[in-house]
C-alpha cells in the first residue's frame, strides 16, 4: 500500500495515497498508468530501463503460466512475474 | 513478413550516417592502428547474431580473465567499404584499405547500472577500465520494434561521450508492427550514427563497416549534457525525456493497433494451461533428440573406433613388431580409446548445440523461462535452469553446456553444480543391472527410486547452496523483454553450433584422453615385483592396489571391496564402462542385456554379500545412490571446467563425493537394520 506524510495542524500524519490497483487485479487489454512501485531498486531500475516507470502508460495483454502477465510497454512485450504484480500499482488511463 | 533487402538497408543506412567516408578521411584524427570494437546492447536485440555475422567462424569463446562471464572475441574483416561513399564510385585510399577490426561481444545489458556480474563486466570494460584499455568504439544494437527499451543504454553511453554507432536491428519486425523508423532523424536526435542492419540475413553489414570506419577516424562526440547537480531521479527524468524525444523524432512510437503474430502465438505458448504443456512437449523433443537420435550415431562412431580403427592399429603395430607390447596397450587402450570416447560425444554435443541455437534464435527460450519461472523459483533458480536440468537426464555433458542460456554467471555456476545430480542414461544401465540382481521383481521400483532421489538431491542441494554461498544473492523477480518470434536461419544455427562444439572439443579432448590413458597406465603397472609392465592382470596392478587401499573408506557403506571400489574409479572416467569393468574384474563375460546379468550378477551378489556382512540389498541400494550422486564422468568435468572454471569444478567434485558417501553410509546403516 502506498503511503505519504501530510501535515495537519502542525502534526505529521501518515496517510494512504490513492494506490489504484495492483497489477494482479488490473484488467487485461486496458490502457493503464503506473502510479507507484514497491519493488527493490534493482528490479525498479530494470523496469524503468524497459520504459515501465511511474507515470508511464502501458497495458496488460495476457496472463502467463505461473500467474504472471505480459505487459505492452512502449512497443515491447515485457513478461512480469507473479511476485512482481502485487508490488506495482496502476490506474486505468 | 518480407525481409528488407540489402540495397534498401544500405540506402537507409547511408542516409543516416554523418558524412561520406572520403570526407571523413580528410578531417580524420587518425583511426587507431589495431582497433577494438565492443558490441553492446540489451538482451535479445540481435547482438550475438550480429557478432556471428561479422566474425564468421573466426571466433574464440571463453570466460573473461578472472571471471566466469563468457565473452566472445573475433576478427571482423570487410573489404566492401567503397560502396559507402556518396556516389558509390569512390576509390580513395581511405576506402580501399581492407577493414580488420577486433570485435568483442560483451554480455547483454539494459543499462550501465549492473544487476549481475555479467552486466558489471560490461560496465567495467566500457567505463571503469583505464582509457587505453577500453574499446575504441562501441556498436550498440537496438531493436527497432522496441526502441524505447533499448535507448536507455544509449542515453547512458552518450552521457559518457564514448565513441559509438547504433546498429538498428529487427527493422522488418518493426515494419510488420506498423513502426517505421526514420534512421536519419534518430541519428540527428541522439548525436551518433545509426545504421540499419539485418544480421540474420547479413544485410547492411557493408554500411555498418563504412560507418564504423568513419567513426573510428573521428574524435569522440561531445558527451550529452545532463542537468547540473541532478539527483538520480532527476537524471532518470532527463534520460526518459531524451528517449521520448528521440523516439518521437524517429517515429518509433507509431504502432499498428491489434495483436502481432507473436502475440497470437504467445496466447498459447505462455498461457496458464497450454504453456506448460507445450513446454513439456518441447523438452520431450529435446530429450529424445539428444538421446534417441544421437545414440545410433554414437554407436556408429564407437563401433568404428573399437572395431576397424582398433583392429587396424593392432595389426599395424604387429607388423612393426610391437604387437602385444605395452606400446600397443598405450596406443589401443589409452590413446585410441580416449579419442574414441571423445568422438562418441560429438554427435550428442552437436545436436545439443544446434537445438540450443534454434531455441534461442526462434525466441522460444524467453517464453520457456516465463512458463517455468514459478516452479524453478521455489528452489531458488530462474526458469531457464529447467532446460539444462532436463537435458541432464539424457546426458550431463551437453546439459552443462546448456547452462550458458542463463544470463547470470552465478546462476550458471549454481545450475552447473546441480546438473551432475541428474541421473543420466549411462547410470541407468548400471541401475537396471543392479535392480535385476538385487531387487528381482521390484527392479523397476528400485530404478524409479533412483530418479526420485535424484530430484530430491537437486532440490535439497539447490536450496542448501543458495542458503550458504548465494545467501545474499536475491532472487530477482521475473522481468523479461519478449523478443518477436523468428524462423531460425540455417547459417546462423550452424555457425553458433560449430563455434560451441569447437570450444567443447578444445577443452574436453585433453582432459578425456589424459584420464583414459591414466587409467590404462595404472592398470598396466604391476603392484608386485616380478610382473611385467603392460601384461599384468588387473587384480595384480597398481590400479587394484590403489582400489584395495581406498576400499575401507566404503566399508561403512557396505561395499568396501576392491572390486566395487575399482568399478567406481572406472565410473569416474565413464559410467558406460562400469559393467564392462566389473566383467573384467570378475573375469566373466559381459552381459549383452543388463536386465539378464547371468554369471556377472552372481559374482556381484557374492561380492556385495561378503563386503556388507550379509546385507547385500542394503549395500546395493547404498552403492546405487553413491553411483547416482558422485561425479558423473570425466567428460562432465571437462564441460564444467570450461563453463564454470577449475575452482567451482573441484568444489563440485568435493561436494558430490561428500554427499554421495554420506548418503550411501546413511542408507546402508539404516538399511541393514531393515533388510
Amino acid at each position: 500500500m502506498l503511503t505519504d506524510w501530510i501535515f495537519y495542524k502542525g502534526k505529521a500524519i501518515l496517510t494512504f495515497v490513492n494506490p489504484g490497483i495492483d497489477l494482479a487485479s488490473a484488467p487485461l487489454g486496458t490502457p493503464l498508468t503506473l502510479l507507484g512501485t514497491e519493488v527493490e531498486s534493482g528490479a525498479a531500475q530494470r523496469l524503468a530501463s524497459l520504459g515501465l516507470r511511474v507515470g508511464s502508460s502501458f497495458a496488460l495483454i495476457a496472463k502467463t503460466a505461473g500467474g504472471g502477465r505480459v505487459a505492452l510497454v512502449a512497443g515491447s512485450r515485457v513478461a512480469l512475474g507473479r511476485s512482481l504484480l502485487a508490488q506495482l500499482w496502476a490506474e486505468v488511463a | 513478413m518480407a525481409p528488407i533487402s540489402a540495397e534498401e538497408l544500405t540506402k537507409l543506412a547511408l542516409a543516416s550516417t554523418l558524412k561520406p567516408c572520403c570526407q571523413a578521411a580528410t578531417d580524420s584524427v587518425g583511426a587507431p592502428e589495431d582497433p577494438l570494437v565492443a558490441l553492446v546492447g540489451p538482451p535479445n536485440t540481435g547482438k550475438s547474431t550480429l557478432f556471428n555475422a561479422l566474425t564468421g567462424a573466426k571466433v574464440t569463446m571463453g570466460n573473461w580473465p578472472g571471471t566466469t562471464v563468457e565473452v566472445s572475441r573475433g576478427v571482423w574483416k570487410s573489404s566492401s567499404v567503397s560502396a559507402t561513399c556518396a556516389d558509390g564510385e569512390c576509390d580513395c585510399a581511405h576506402c580501399e584499405q581492407p577493414l580488420e577490426i577486433s570485435v568483442v561481444d560483451l554480455p547483454g545489458t539494459y543499462s550501465l547500472d549492473p544487476n549481475s556480474p555479467d552486466e558489471a563486466l560490461t560496465r567495467e570494460l566500457l567505463l571503469d577500465k583505464p582509457l587505453a584499455e577500453r574499446p575504441d568504439l562501441s556498436v550498440v544494437t537496438c531493436d527497432a520494434s522496441r526502441l524505447t527499451g533499448c535507448l536507455y543504454l544509449v542515453a547512458q553511453l552518450r552521457e559518457q561521450g564514448l565513441p559509438m554507432v547504433v546498429a538498428l536491428t529487427m527493422v522488418d519486425v518493426a515494419r510488420n508492427r506498423g513502426i517505421e523508423v526514420d534512421a536519419t532523424s534518430l541519428a540527428k536526435q541522439i548525436g551518433c550514427p545509426v545504421v540499419l542492419v539485418d544480421p540474420r540475413r547479413r544485410n547492411g553489414l557493408a554500411a555498418l563497416a563504412a560507418t564504423v570506419r568513419t567513426a573510428l577516424g573521428r574524435p569522440a562526440p561531445a558527451a550529452r549534457r545532463v542537468p547540473v547537480d541532478a539527483d538520480d531521479l532527476d537524471l532518470e527524468d532527463d534520460r526518459f525525456s531524451w528517449i521520448s524525444e528521440a523516439v518521437e523524432a524517429a517515429n518509433g512510437a507509431s504502432m499498428r493497433p491489434g495483436p502481432t503474430r507473436s502475440d497470437k502465438v504467445d496466447r498459447w505458448v505462455t498461457a496458464p494451461f497450454f504453456g506448460p504443456v507445450i513446454f513439456l512437449a518441447v523438452m520431450w523433443l529435446v530429450f529424445q533428440l539428444t538421446t534417441a537420435v544421437a545414440a545410433p550415431l554414437q554407436d556408429l562412431l564407437g563401433g568404428l573406433v573399437s572395431g576397424p580403427i582398433t583392429a587396424g592399429a593392432t595389426a599395424g603395430l604387429g607388423l612393426i613388431g610391437l604387437g602385444g607390447s605395452w606400446v600397443e596397450g598405450l596406443i589401443v587402450n589409452g590413446l585410441i580409446a580416449g579419442v574414441g570416447m571423445l568422438l562418441t560425444f560429438v554427435p550428442l554435443m552437436a545436436l545439443m548445440f544446434v537445438l540450443l541455437a534454434v531455441l534461442e534464435d526462434s525466441g522460444y527460450l524467453a517464453r520457456a523461462a516465463v512458463v517455468t519461472d514459478r516452479l524453478m523459483r521455489s528452489i531458488g533458480l530462474p526458469g531457464r535452469a529447467f532446460l539444462p536440468l532436463i537435458v541432464g537426464y539424457g546426458c550431463n555433458v551437453p546439459a552443462i553446456s546448456a547452462t550458458r542460456i542463463l544470463p547470470n554467471a552465478k546462476q550458471r555456476i549454481l545450475t552447473a553444480l546441480l546438473v551432475p545430480f541428474t541421473s543420466c542414461t549411462a547410470r541407468l544401465t548400471v541401475f537396471v543391472m543392479m535392480g535385476s540382481v538385487f531387487f528381482g521383481p521390484y527392479a523397476g521400483t528400485a530404478v524409479f527410486a533412483m530418479y526420485v532421489i535424484s530430484i530430491l538431491i537437486i532440490i535439497v542441494v539447490g536450496l542448501g547452496l543458495r542458503a550458504t554461498f548465494w545467501r545474499d544473492e536475491p532472487i530477482e523477480p521475473l522481468v523479461i523483454d519478449l523478443p518477436a518470434y523468428h524462423l531460425p536461419t540455417l547459417r546462423l544455427t550452424a555457425s553458433v553450433a560449430w563455434v560451441r562444439l569447437k570450444g567443447f572439443l578444445r577443452t574436453a579432448s585433453g582432459i578425456i584422453v589424459v584420464a583414459v590413458c591414466g587409467v590404462w597406465l595404472l592398470q598396466a603397472i604391476p603392484a608386485q615385483p616380478g610382473g611385467s609392465f603392460g601384461a599384468v592382470p588387473v587384480a595384480d596392478s597398481v590400479y587394484a592396489a590403489g582400489a584395495r587401499a581406498v576400499a575401507p573408506v566404503f566399508a561403512p557403506a557396505g561395499f568396501g571391496s576392491w572390486e566395487s571400489t575399482s568399478t567406481l574409479a572406472v565410473g569416474f572416467v565413464a559410467k558406460e564402462a562400469v559393467i564392462s569393468s566389473w566383467a573384467q574384474t570378475y573375469a566373466v563375460e559381459q552381459p549383452a542385456d543388463g536386465a539378464a546379468p547371468g554369471s556377472l550378477g552372481a559374482s556381484v551378489w557374492t561380492s556385495f554379500n561378503q563386503s556388507s556382512g550379509g546385507h547385500p540389498i542394503a549395500a546395493a541400494l547404498a552403492f546405487m545412490v553413491f553411483l547416482m550422486a558422485y561425479t558423473p564422468c570425466v567428460a562432465t568435468l571437462a564441460a564444467q571446467w570450461r563453463e564454470i572454471g577449475p575452482r567451482w569444478t573441484l568444489f563440485g567434485v568435493g561436494m558430490q563425493l561428500t554427499l554421495a558417501w554420506t548418503l550411501a553410509v546413511a542408507i546402508f546403516q539404516i538399511g541393514r537394520l531393515l533388510l
